[in-house]
């Protein structure tokens, strides 16, 4: 519990300080409770997520760092690892491969890396899977861009 | 989410509207959080790309129906604004005990850098018998520490570990320091220094002799007991005074000397005490405090560096240090050696 509190400040301190180190990553701490962080990831570029803003919750428990955090998007994204209703993200480093050495900034930067290279073997999202799957990159490049306009780009008036 | 309530819940109506109003007021709470947070976002995008300003306003006006213009919007960014001081200041305050330990680390690193760059440029010089005299020193120093360790083979416990570290430490210090404080009366009175450094070579002549000669010239510069100076082969009676403050000091050294040791725990960000700072339970180098890995043990055993399981048992683990502790003296007497 205590360990946990002193890890998070740090970290907390970590992206105060580094503010604009890492450009597509923007975190936020809830401002009453330490074990809940927002995140704002940018879309990288060169996939259909470029140019939106997805939203990430993170809920921290008590065990961490020596569990890993839950995340899941809150804003819609169609990817074959992410759950399209709630936003649950299927990523081994959340789960089995977690390593306490890893920080909420760096599993945001998972998370975009993991945007950039879907696994679709390993679906959460059985469309978007079977799209890739069967070969149909470019359906789901569409489909993916047109979620991407809807859900996690600024709307316009 | 009102229906839905509704639906499930046929009780009693007060309780119902109870219940609505609260949903109601968490609902309030979370769209205000929502809106900060997309306020947040538009900042964070304007301050990219300028280009799209007027889309700025336009979008906050979606989002927080409540704002009608952009003046409004504008004193909402100056509040999200005001947040992150506030939450500085808040961060400050924990900032205090963090600061303590890296403030007193880079002073004595710096001093000990000073220190051995004095020994380096003065030596090479001037008085190469002195500084080869307080090589022989250590060197007898060593070997007495491998007399008393050849007694078993290897440390019985931590302490005895930290001991011999901290002993280890300790005539590095007396190595690297003596010298410097020997430029520091240079200036003072250059034949004090002499006589010193005769001194000193008439030890180097009779090795044997090492311990008494140098308990004599202790005599003459008479030695505080808690003098980091202090030569550890004089006998050493208040040991639980003069340990606490070198093993900070060098704690700082060390941080330099050895660059992967980490100042603080990597798991749980406390300060990586003496013994923390000389375990490595892993062979990839990932370094963590005792209270961690105890931890990690416990729960799934892998190495948070490179993800496999801990192999070594504690003991081993205990072997390990020591022989790094030793491949460490011997480097340090190998340079002695190379310097004088």
């Amino acid at each position: 519990m205590q360990a946990s509190r002193a890890r998070l400040f740090k970290e907390y301190k970590e992206v105060q300080r580094e503010k604009t180190a890492d450009p597509d990553i923007q975190l936020v701490c809830d401002d009453s409770n330490i074990f809940k962080w927002t995140a704002l990831i940018k879309g990288p570029s060169e996939t259909p997520y470029e140019g939106g803003v997805f939203q990430l919750a993170f809920a921290v428990p008590e065990q961490y760092p020596l569990q890993p955090p839950q995340v899941r998007f809150l804003t819609k994204i169609f990817h074959p690892n992410v759950h399209f209703k709630t936003g649950e993200i299927c990523l081994d480093i959340l789960k089995n491969a977690w390593s306490p050495a890893w920080t909420l900034q760096s599993v945001c930067r998972a998370i975009i890396a993991l945007m950039a290279h879907p696994e679709p073997d390993s679906p959460l999202n059985c469309d978007s899977g079977n799209l890739l799957r069967s070969g149909d990159v470019r359906g789901f490049q569409s489909m993916a861009k047109m979620y991407t306009r809807l859900a996690a780009m600024p709307k316009k008036g | 989410m009102l229906s839905d309530s509704i639906s499930t819940a046929p009780i009693p109506s007060a309780a119902n509207t109870k219940n609505l109003g609260k949903k109601k007021r968490t609902n309030r709470s979370a769209k205000l959080k929502q809106c900060k947070i997309d306020a947040r976002r538009e900042q964070w995008l304007s301050q990219g790309a300028v280009k799209n300003k007027g889309r700025k306003d336009a979008g906050d006006n979606n989002h927080a129906p409540s704002m009608p213009d952009g003046k409004d919007s504008k004193r909402s960014l100056e509040e999200l604004e005001m947040r992150p001081r506030g939450e500085d200041n808040y961060g400050s305050v924990h900032q205090d005990s963090d600061v303590e330990s890296p403030y007193n680390s880079p002073t004595s690193v710096d001093s000990s850098v000073l220190g051995s760059n004095n020994s380096g440029t003065l030596f090479s010089g001037s008085s190469g018998s002195s500084s080869s005299s307080s090589a022989g020193c250590c060197s007898g120093n060593i070997t007495d520490e491998e007399v008393e360790e050849g007694d078993d083979g290897c440390f019985d416990d931590w302490e005895a570990v930290a001991d011999a570290l901290a002993a280890d430490e300790k005539h590095q210090n007396s190595s690297s320091e003596a010298p410097h404080e020997q430029e520091t009366t240079v200036q003072k009175d250059s034949p004090v220094e002499k006589a010193n450094g005769s001194n000193f070579g008439a030890q180097n002549f009779h090795p044997e002799s090492a311990s008494l000669i140098s308990q004599a010239s202790g005599n003459t510069r008479a030695w505080r007991p808690d003098d980091a100076f202090r030569p550890q082969c004089l006998p050493n009676l208040s040991k639980q005074f003069s340990l606490p403050n070198p093993d900070r000091r060098y704690g700082g050294g060390m941080v330099r000397a050895r660059s992967a040791v980490p100042h603080s725990c990597p798991i749980c960000c406390e300060d990586l005490d003496f013994t923390d700072s000389s375990f490595l339970p892993c062979p990839c180098g990932f370094r963590l405090c005792l209270f961690c890995h105890k931890r990690i043990l416990e729960e799934d055993g892998r190495c948070p560096g490179c993800r496999k399981t801990y192999e070594c048992e504690p003991v081993e683990t205990e072997a390990c240090v020591h022989g790094g502790s030793l491949t460490l003296r011997l480097a340090r007497s190998c340079s002695l050696i190379e310097r004088s």
